[in-house]
């Protein structure tokens, strides 16, 4: 029988050699790839109502999905149909036709979208019902006219895929049109600051928030994002910084390009992150006056309702709205080869040349991505993800979405138990308390 | 030719204040007391000339479109930052980052500028009369950084294109410098930038155009590549 070392298996072994031959680390798109065995939201399950509580009928009674971002300061809040929002991808890592099929989605559910780390895509307003724009460390396509067309503006610290670092765009996707966008040479290898050109820290940022609340006459809201590290400290700071809305990015957040080990070695996981973000808010007195949105890894309304009920305000997707985009569908067999890749294996982003033409700058790749078609299957996925949320609610007892609690639910592990706080199933006790 | 005092008022009302002068059709406005407050000024984006009579702190005149604001104090870190156009003018010195992230417009300190002048710029002009502070230029994308002065450490480092002069001492360069030869269009370009932007009485003690060394990329770090191995190891 032929043994394989339990240590250098046969990847350690290829990256050994492929370190030894290129003398770089590896660069990839999508997220950590790791098998999961940190605590997530599957070790969470809903405890519906039966004698003790009342559920409400599935087709018949209210059950409001209405969010409501931005209560703290801004003159105009954002108002959503639906808790769950699309998160900053830039155009650039994302074509054209990806933003604006995006866009139109959201749109069509009555949610929103966001720009990213290149600045706002004209086709991308003209499609938004409801626009947040990034202000991120390497202001790509920085432009104050879009920021005040803007329905919020998001201060970005961090990703939950690379938290602490830049972000990436590697030359074939810095086309003639993406570097004129963000004043580069055509076909460098981008790589972004990790840290803001004009402050530091937290006592800085205070003065930056007012900046963006100036620049915006107060009119919206102010998000700040983060990737998940210390988050019970972070979190403080960015309320104490004046953030309106924090957006709290966990360790199985999506990239279109990141230095591998970041995605696989940093970070705190998303159940980890909603449950710190939330007794973070707690702590100071402003939960419920600071709205919380988490990402990372969200994959359907299951993980979103679990995440509302530990303390979300609303979700954002990533990865998953590129899949209802078609990302990693067999289709283009021979595309996914060419780039080392196969549908469902696909992590190949950073390429610039996805066959289903979503994180690519090739006219004929983006080709395969029809917008319209594009809207419809991502605002299918809004619906079913906001149907499956009220769902559990609804079994909960709950005519709001934002009702549910953790209460709602008992954790099926011991640490589970011990990170959320819930009693442990078929105990009455939180793990560790 | 209107005015706007800041004593008692909030930097919300002190800029609604500037903003309505603007409105009305006054296109130069004094603002006095500026007491080193921040935000100063944010985001005008009409051609109206904004003299702030003293200090002021963080980000003042920033995200402008368009207009022009003097400051006869010092500025705080982020002056002008992430401006498109217009013009940013400080008698005195400014803080970190000063033009941080400028897509056009000048930004021109007659004094001296703390570190990172023109971090990240991707356009305009970013003219420092005195001396500047470390990693000045940092990722500079595009447009043009002149320090009269002397430079501090790290100068230029890791840029894509813009370019950078220097008329004094630079203590050290950045990763992926080159200092190219001046010219003629260089040379012609800063002096006509310095006669320009800088008051005589100022100008005539920099150097003149000829004397100025010039840094641009050397684009080693532009590309991923295991040729330059040993740069790769520095810059990251
Ligand atoms: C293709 C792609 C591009 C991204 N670009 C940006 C960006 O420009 N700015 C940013 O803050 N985050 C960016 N992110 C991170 C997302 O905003 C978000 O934090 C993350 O994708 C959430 O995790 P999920 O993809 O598992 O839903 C990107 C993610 C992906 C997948
Ligand atoms: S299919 Fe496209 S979007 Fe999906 S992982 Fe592959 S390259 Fe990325």
């Amino acid at each position: 029988m032929l043994e394989t070392s339990g240590t250098f298996q046969p990847g350690v072994i290829e990256e050994i050699q492929r370190k030894a031959a290129t003398g770089l680390y590896a660069i990839r798109g999508y997220g950590t790839l790791r098998e999961r065995r940190w605590a997530t939201f599957d070790d969470l399950t809903f405890l519906p109502c039966s004698l003790t509580r009342i559920p409400l009928e599935g087709y018949r009674e209210k059950c409001s999905t209405k969010t409501v971002l931005g209560t703290r300061h801004a003159k105009k809040p954002i108002e959503l149909d639906i808790p769950i929002m699309i998160t900053g991808m830039s155009w650039g890592a994302l074509s054209l036709n990806a933003k604006t099929a995006l866009a139109k989605g959201a749109a069509l559910a009555g949610s929103s979208n966001t720009t990213g780390d290149g600045g706002m895509l004209r086709a991308e307003r003209d499609a938004s019902r409801c626009l947040i724009y990034e202000v991120l460390p390497s202001r790509y396509g920085i432009n104050i006219h879009d920021m005040r067309e803007a329905d919020g503006i998001e201060l970005t610290i961090g990703q939950g895929a690379k938290p602490g670092t830049g972000g990436l765009l590697l030359g074939s996707k810095v086309s003639d049109v993406i570097a004129h966008q963000r004043d580069l040479p055509i076909g460098v290898d981008q790589r972004s600051p990790a840290r803001h050109p004009d402050f530091l820290g937290p006592d800085d940022m205070v003065i930056k928030v007012e900046e963006l609340r100036e620049a915006t006459d107060g009119q919206v809201p102010i998000f700040v994002k983060m990737g998940a590290s210390r988050v019970f400290d972070d979190v403080k700071l960015a309320a104490k910084a004046g953030a309106d809305v924090i957006v709290v990015d966990g360790m199985e957040g999506g990239t279109a390009a990141s230095p591998a080990i970041l995605q696989e070695h940093t970070g705190l996981p998303t159940l980890a992150a909603v449950c710190e973000a939330r007794r973070a808010l707690e702590d100071i007195g402003v939960y419920g006056e600071v709205q919380l949105i988490i990402a990372g890894g969200i994959r359907d309304g299951v993980d979103a309702a679990k995440a509302i009920a530990l303390g979300a305000d609303a979700i954002y997707i990533g990865t998953a709205a590129l899949i209802a985009l078609n990302c990693n569908r067999a289709m283009y067999e021979i595309d996914y080869h060419a780039i080392g890749a196969a549908p469902y294996h696909c992590h190949h982003c950073h390429t610039g040349r996805c066959p289903v033409g979503i994180t690519t700058q090739n006219p004929e790749l983006m080709k395969r991505l029809d917008i319209d078609e594009g809207a419809e299957r991502v605002l299918n996925l809004l619906r079913a993800m906001t149907l499956e949320i009220q769902m559990l609610a609804r079994a909960c007892g709950k005519s709001d979405i934002h009702h549910l609690e953790p209460e709602d639910m008992a954790a099926l592990t011991a640490e589970a138990s011990m990170i959320c706080g819930i009693p442990l199933a078929g105990t009455r006790k939180v793990f560790g308390s | 030719m209107a005015e706007v005092t800041c004593e008692g008022r909030s930097i919300r009302e002190i800029n609604v204040a500037i903003k309505s002068h603007i409105r009305g059709g006054d296109n130069e406005i004094t603002v006095r007391n500026p007491g080193g407050r921040h935000n100063l000024g944010v985001a005008i984006l009409e051609p109206a000339h904004v003299t702030i009579e003293g200090s002021a702190g963080y980000y003042c005149g920033a995200l402008a479109d368009g207009s022009t604001v003097e400051v006869t104090g010092s500025a705080g870190w982020g002056l002008a930052e992430s401006m498109l156009n217009g013009t940013a003018i400080v008698h005195g010195s400014a803080g970190n980052g000063a033009g941080a992230a400028i897509r056009g417009g000048a930004v021109i300190v007659y004094g001296d500028a703390a570190a990172r002048a023109g971090v990240s710029m991707k356009g305009g002009l970013v003219l420092i009369g005195g001396d500047c502070g470390y990693m000045a230029g940092f990722m500079g994308q595009k447009g043009a950084l002149i320090v009269c002065g002397d430079a501090g450490d790290a100068f230029a480092d890791s840029m894509y294109a813009t370019v950078c002069y220097v008329g004094g001492k630079i203590a050290g360069l950045g990763n992926d410098t080159v200092i190219e030869a001046l010219s003629s269009a260089d040379v012609e370009f800063l002096d006509a930038t310095l006669e320009r932007y800088l008051p005589f009485e100022i100008r005539k003690t920099k150097p003149s155009g000829k004397n100025f060394k010039k840094i641009v990329s050397g684009r080693r770090l532009w590309n991923f590549n295991q040729r330059d191995r040993k740069i790769w190891q520095e810059a990251l």
